[in-house]
C-alpha cells in the first residue's frame, strides 16, 4: 500500500521534468525574494533594535526606538494621521473618477481609443515633471488656479501652503494620476455578460438602475483588487511631498514614508527609521486585512457563496 | 503605484548598507594589512618612489570629479611625498555613501563634509582637529569660517557664503526709489525697510498698501521677500538681540521673546504689511521665485546666487542690485560654508592638511570663484585691494563699489556670524522641527509666540539629539 502510495506522489514532485523546468524557473524569482524582500525585511526588524547612525556600529538598544516613537517624537501622530487622511481621500476619489471615466470610455463615443489613451498619459509621465507642473498650477501668489479665482472676483487659496487645503489638493493630483485604475476598470466592464444588460432592460430598468444591480455587482473582485492597490500604494506616498511640499506646511504633508526618508537619510537615524517603517508595515497590513476580512460581506462571486 | 516603490527601496538600502558593514570590515582589515602605506612606515624606504596615498571625497558628478582631480594632478607633480586621488560621489548620495564608508573603516583620508554633518561627526570622533593647518601661513581664513567643536577647529568652510539683500534695479528706478544701501553704516532699519517695500508693492489698480482701496487679494508686484528657511531665519532672531541658540550652543534661545518677534515680524510682511508674497519655507528657490521671476523688487538669500542663478538672469535683461540685510537692533548677516575635513580614520593626518591646504588656496578653486558661487575663504582676498580686485572685477559679478561693499566689506566685518552649525550639533534636526513648528505662521493661522512656546521642549530636544 505504501510504496504504491508514494511512488506515484514523488514521481509528481520532483522527477516529472516539467516540475523540475517549474522549479528551475522559480530559482532566480525564489533568490530576488528572499534577498531582496525577506532578508532586508528581517534586517530592517534587526536595524529597528539599535541606535544605528552609520557612523558608529550599531548598539542594541532593545525597543527604546519604538518607546521614543510613540511617546516623545514630535512627528509621528501628525504623520500617522495625515497619511491616512491623504490615502482615504485618494482612494475614494480615485475609485469614484476612474470607475466613472471608464464606464465612459466604455460607451461608443467618438474617437474612443483617442480618449482612453489622453485618460492613462497621466499615469505614465514622469513624476516631478508632473509635481512641478501642478505647483505652478497651485502657487499660492501668482499660480494658474489663483489667476482664475482672481479674476472671477475670489478671494485666494493657498492651496500647498495652506496646511487644511494641501491633503486635499495633492489627493486631487493623485486621483487625476489614477489612469492605471481605469484601464482595470475597463477591462472589468467589458466582461460584464450584455446579455444581463439586455435582460434587465426588456424589464424595463432604467440605466441607474442597472448600473446598480448589474454592472456594480459584477464589478465588485475587480473594485475590491483596484481598491486594495490604490489603498496599498496611496498610503506609502512620498513624491509629492520630496517634489512639493517638503512635509509642510507644518506637518501636514509629513507622510509616514516621508518621515522615514528624513530620519534616514537626512537626520542618519537609521534604527529609528527602521522602526519606523516597521510601523508602516503594520498600517498597510492591518489595512489590507481588514479590507480581505471585509471582502467576503461584498464581492459578488458567480459561482455561489464559497470561494 | 510609483510612491509604492519607495518603501521598497528603503527597505533594500536598508539591507545593502546592513550587508556593507559585513563586508566592508573584512574588506578594511584585509586592506590594512596588506597596505602599501604601511608597508612604507614600516620600512623606511626610499620616499621617491613610495608616495603616501591619500583619497580626496568631493560631492559632484563624474565630470567634476575629473577636474578636481586635474588640479590634484598638478599637486601631485609639485611635489614627491603625496600623491592625491579624488572621489567624487553625487551630491544626493554624498552623505549616506560617506556614513556607509565610516562604517566600512574606509573613508576616504580628506573630504567635504555638508554643514549640518560637521559637529555630528566631531563628536563621534570621526573628524582630527586642523587647527594646526594654518600655522605659520601669511593668510588665514575668516574666523567666522572655522568650525568648532568643544573648543577645537575640526574643520574649515571649503568656501564663504554670506546673506544678502538682492534687488530689482528696474522696479526701483520705475517708482523713483532709492536703492537699498550697499554700505554696511548705512544700513536701513526694519521699519525703513518695510515703508520701502510698501512703496514697491503694487496691486492691479497701482495702488499700494497704505493707500485706500488696496486689494491684498490682487497684488501684481511685491515688495520684498525675506527667506524663511530656517537656517536663514536664525539671522533675524540675532539682529534682534535673540538666536536660536547661546553663543557656546549649548543653549536653546530660540522660546525668547527677542526670537519669537523677529520671526512674527518676518511673517507679518505677508500678513499684516502686505508688502511679501507667501512662503512657507516649502522650497529652496527664493531668488527665483521672486526677482528673477520678476514679481518681488527686494528678496534675502544667499552669495551663491549670483553664481547659480543671477548671472543667467542678468544675461537675459535683468537688472539686480546687491545691498546690506536690513536690521531689527543689530545688523547681523550669517556665514556659511560647507567643510572641508581631515577624517580620523585616516593615517595620513598631516599629508591630508597639506593637500587641503594647497588645494583651499583660491588659485585652484578660481572656477567657482569667478563665476559667483564661491567666495573666498582666506582673509587675503578681503583685505587687501589687488586680491579683491582680482576676484570681483569680472562681469559676473555687479559694479566693483557695490559688491565690495555689500559682500567683501560686510563678510569680514563684525556683523557676520557663523551660522549655527559651525559650533553647535543637531542643527538639521532642530531646523526641521522647526520649520515644521512654523508652518502654519506663515499664513498666520498661529502667531509665533504660541507655536514656539508649544513646541519649545521638543525644539529643546531636537538640539539636545533625543527627538
Amino acid at each position: 500500500m505504501e510504496t504504491v502510495n508514494k511512488l506515484p506522489k514523488r514521481r509528481s514532485r520532483f522527477h516529472s521534468s516539467e516540475a523540475r523546468v517549474a522549479y528551475i524557473c522559480l530559482i532566480p524569482a525564489f533568490f530576488g525574494l528572499v534577498f531582496l524582500t525577506y532578508l532586508p525585511l528581517l534586517g530592517v526588524l534587526g536595524i529597528s533594535l539599535t541606535n544605528w547612525t552609520g557612523l558608529k556600529p550599531p548598539e542594541f538598544i532593545g525597543i527604546e526606538n519604538y518607546i521614543k516613537l510613540f511617546t516623545t517624537d514630535p512627528y509621528i501622530k501628525d504623520s500617522i494621521i495625515t497619511t491616512i487622511y491623504f490615502a482615504v481621500l485618494s482612494v475614494i476619489g480615485s475609485m469614484i473618477y476612474s470607475l466613472f471615466i471608464a464606464m465612459m470610455l466604455n460607451r461608443k463615443i467618438p474617437a474612443r481609443s483617442f480618449f482612453r489613451a489622453v485618460f492613462y498619459i497621466p499615469y505614465v509621465l514622469p513624476a516631478v515633471a508632473i509635481y512641478v507642473g501642478w505647483s505652478w498650477l497651485y502657487e499660492g501668489n501668482f499660480g494658474f488656479f489663483n489667476y482664475l479665482l482672481s479674476e472671477i472676483g475670489l478671494n485666494k487659496i493657498l492651496f500647498i501652503a495652506d496646511s487644511s487645503f494641501v491633503v486635499p489638493s495633492l489627493s486631487l493630483i493623485s486621483v487625476w494620476l489614477a489612469g492605471n485604475l481605469i484601464v482595470i476598470f475597463l477591462a472589468g466592464l467589458q466582461n460584464v455578460p450584455n446579455v444581463y444588460h439586455e435582460a434587465a432592460e426588456m424589464d424595463g430598468a432604467n440605466s441607474w438602475q442597472r448600473f446598480l444591480h448589474i454592472t456594480l455587482p459584477c464589478m465588485t473582485p475587480i473594485i475590491f483588487y483596484n481598491l486594495l492597490m490604490s489603498l496599498i500604494a496611496n498610503l506609502q506616498v512620498v513624491t509629492p511631498a520630496l517634489a512639493l511640499t517638503n512635509g509642510g506646511p507644518g506637518n501636514s504633508t509629513r507622510f509616514l514614508t516621508y518621515l522615514m526618508y528624513d530620519q534616514a537619510f537626512v537626520n542618519y537615524k537609521l534604527g529609528y527609521a527602521c522602526a519606523t517603517t516597521l510601523i508602516i508595515f503594520a498600517i498597510l497590513a492591518g489595512f489590507t486585512l481588514v479590507l480581505f476580512k471585509t471582502s467576503n460581506r461584498w464581492i459578488y462571486n458567480e459561482g455561489g457563496e464559497d470561494k | 503605484m510609483k510612491t509604492g516603490k519607495k518603501l521598497g527601496v528603503g527597505l533594500i538600502a536598508a539591507a545593502l548598507a546592513m550587508s556593507a558593514i559585513g563586508c566592508a570590515n573584512n574588506g578594511g582589515n584585509g586592506g590594512n594589512t596588506a597596505s602599501p602605506e604601511s608597508n612604507a612606515t614600516n620600512t623606511p624606504a626610499d620616499t621617491k618612489t613610495e608616495k603616501v596615498k591619500i583619497t580626496y571625497s568631493m560631492w559632484g558628478s563624474a565630470a567634476e570629479g575629473s577636474t578636481t582631480q586635474a588640479v590634484a594632478d598638478k599637486f601631485n607633480a609639485s611635489q614627491d611625498r603625496i600623491e592625491v586621488e579624488v572621489q567624487a560621489i553625487p551630491w544626493e548620495n554624498y552623505m549616506t555613501k560617506l556614513n556607509t564608508l565610516a562604517t566600512a573603516g574606509q573613508l576616504p583620508d580628506t573630504g567635504m563634509l555638508q554643514e549640518g554633518g560637521v559637529i555630528q561627526w566631531s563628536s563621534e570622533g570621526m573628524l582630527n582637529d586642523v587647527s594646526a593647518m594654518y600655522e605659520g601661513s601669511d593668510s588665514k581664513p575668516l574666523d567666522s569660517l572655522a568650525y568648532k567643536h568643544q573648543g577645537n577647529t575640526v574643520a574649515y568652510a571649503a568656501a564663504n557664503e554670506i546673506l544678502l539683500l538682492y534687488y530689482n534695479k528696474d522696479m526701483f528706478d520705475k517708482a523713483n526709489v532709492p536703492y537699498p544701501p550697499a554700505a554696511l553704516d548705512q544700513a536701513w532699519t526694519w521699519d525703513e525697510f518695510v515703508a520701502t517695500s510698501k512703496k514697491l508693492t503694487i496691486d492691479k489698480n497701482g495702488k499700494h498698501p497704505d493707500e485706500d482701496g488696496f486689494d491684498s487679494q490682487s497684488i501684481v508686484q511685491y515688495g520684498a521677500s525675506i527667506e524663511n528657511l530656517s537656517w536663514q531665519l536664525e539671522a533675524w532672531t540675532l539682529s534682534n538681540g535673540g538666536g536660536f541658540y547661546s553663543e557656546d550652543g549649548t543653549e536653546v534661545r530660540i522660546g525668547e521673546d527677542a526670537s519669537v518677534e523677529a520671526i512674527q515680524r518676518v511673517a507679518d510682511l505677508y500678513l499684516k504689511d502686505h508688502v511679501a508674497p507667501l512662503s512657507v519655507g516649502q522650497t529652496d528657490d527664493g531668488i527665483q521665485r521672486t526677482i528673477i521671476a520678476g514679481t518681488v523688487a527686494m528678496a534675502t538669500n544667499g552669495q551663491w546666487n549670483i553664481g547659480t542663478s543671477l548671472n543667467t538672469a542678468k544675461e537675459e535683461g535683468l537688472k539686480y542690485g546687491v545691498a546690506v540685510l536690513p536690521y531689527l537692533k543689530d545688523k547681523v548677516t550669517l556665514n556659511t560654508g560647507g567643510a572641508n575635513v581631515v577624517f580620523s580614520q585616516s593615517k595620513h593626518p598631516e599629508e591630508a592638511m597639506e593637500w587641503l591646504k594647497w588645494y583651499t588656496s583660491e588659485e585652484n578653486n578660481w572656477a567657482l570663484i569667478s563665476s559667483g558661487i564661491w567666495m573666498p575663504t582666506l582673509d587675503k582676498w578681503y583685505t587687501d585691494e589687488t586680491f579683491t580686485r582680482k576676484w570681483v572685477e569680472n562681469p559676473n559679478f555687479p559694479p566693483y563699489e557695490e559688491y565690495k561693499s555689500a559682500v567683501v566689506d560686510y563678510a569680514q566685518s563684525d556683523a557676520a556670524r557663523p551660522a549655527a552649525w559651525f559650533y553647535t550639533n543637531y542643527t538639521t534636526d532642530f531646523n526641521t522641527l522647526l520649520g515644521s513648528v512654523l508652518g502654519d505662521v506663515w499664513t498666520g493661522k498661529t502667531t509665533a509666540k504660541e507655536a514656539i512656546s508649544k513646541n519649545l521642549d521638543a525644539l529643546k530636544a531636537a538640539h539636545a539629539g533625543n527627538k
